[in-house]
């Protein structure tokens, strides 16, 4: 079903585009111009970012975090076994990608652990790269109160997750 | 972030000088070819997305299309441009869709068209926390690699995805509401 959606909204916006007399062709490559400025502006904040997740993970202080923070995270309802993806969310996408991948094939894909490390994957976003790339070609800076608010939404919805997966 | 990034670094590298210091420039250079890699293949899809957009914008569209998130936007940021609300309704719509490769353009274009107003701490707070606690509706990417490995019924987190995102959603929301002044 969801398949056709993209290529039906592709139409639509070239028929709508040759309607309104405006030249697809044109219009594609003045847009697609400013991608790689864009990503250049961009690079040195993915760096840094990545840079800091690979440092954490190599360097035994992030699982040294896990090991403090997962009674914590206990006490909420959050399982060991998933506090690792809970730290690593924030950070890096492709990280909790493969974070989630090894819950995957350590536990089976149908548990409750998978359903609620899925839950958990598809409802957060990586706050701090989120928080970098928005701001890279911005004057302002990434305002700290939102991120606060951010992780702290993010964490109580980590908690309903585990409880609903119980549930449903 | 120059607390957070300090910190994390600082703790790292000391840890990696008692354990293992040969790796620490190693560890550097290898989280920069991530970038590097991850870098590439932004390029590719926002040169996609930028050029679709604009066809979208340029024909008035996407215009009429943001008129429709009038309502909502303005209960979530008070009165917005029209440029403004064009931009914040098609990153929303591109979030809720799951078109990751089109949030970003959008979101960065938001946050520059937002910065251009006095006062703007409580917008621009109120679009981060909308992105950052993410309001995807269907998550076609954990669906599909559950299905790969060949889950019994992969699309039963739905529910409880939708419901936990909504939930951060709220939340974020309340808090912005009741934390950040306008």
């Amino acid at each position: 079903m969801s398949a056709y959606f993209i290529p039906i909204l592709f139409i639509a916006i070239f028929l709508y585009a040759i309607i309104k007399k405006v030249k697809p062709y044109d219009a594609f490559i003045e847009g697609a111009k400013s991608s790689v400025p864009f990503v250049l502006s961009v690079f040195p904040y993915l760096t840094a970012i990545l840079i800091l997740t690979e440092l954490l993970q190599i360097s035994g202080v992030g699982s040294l975090l896990e090991k403090i923070l997962s009674p914590i995270f206990n006490l909420f309802g959050i399982p060991t076994e998933l506090s690792k993806l809970v730290l690593i969310k924030p950070f890096s996408g492709s990280g909790s990608l493969a974070v989630l991948s090894e819950i995957y094939s350590k536990y089976g894909v149908d548990g409750y652990l998978a359903r609620c490390a899925s839950a958990i994957y598809g409802s957060s976003e990586t706050v701090f790269y989120v928080a970098s790339v928005y701001f890279a070609t911005a004057k302002s800076k990434p305002p700290i109160k939102a991120i606060a608010i951010s992780l702290i939404a993010s964490f109580i919805s980590f908690c309903f997750a585990c409880l609903i997966c119980k549930i449903l | 972030m120059n607390i957070i990034f300090t910190v994390c670094f600082c703790l790292s590298v000391l840890a990696l000088t008692f354990f293992s210091p040969e790796k620490t420039l190693s560890t550097l250079l290898s989280g920069g070819e991530k970038a590097l890699e991850l870098s590439l293949n932004l390029i590719v899809v926002y040169t996609v997305w930028l050029g679709i957009f604009s066809i979208f914008e340029k024909s008035n569209l996407s215009n009429k299309f943001a008129k429709l998130f009038k309502p909502v936007n303005k209960l979530l940021f008070g009165n917005l441009s029209e440029k403004e609300n064009e931009y914040i309704s098609l990153n929303i719509s591109a979030n809720m869709l799951g078109m990751s490769g089109a949030t970003t353009p959008m979101g960065i274009k938001s946050i520059l068209e937002l910065e251009k107003r006095k006062n703007s701490d409580y917008r621009i707070s109120m679009f981060f926390v909308l992105n950052a606690t993410s309001i995807q509706l269907i998550p076609t990417s954990v669906i599909a690699l559950r299905s790969s490995l060949g889950a019994i019924n992969p699309s039963d987190i739905i529910i409880p995805t939708i419901l936990t995102t909504m939930l951060s959603c709220v939340i974020g929301i309340i808090l912005v509401k009741i934390f950040i002044k306008r």
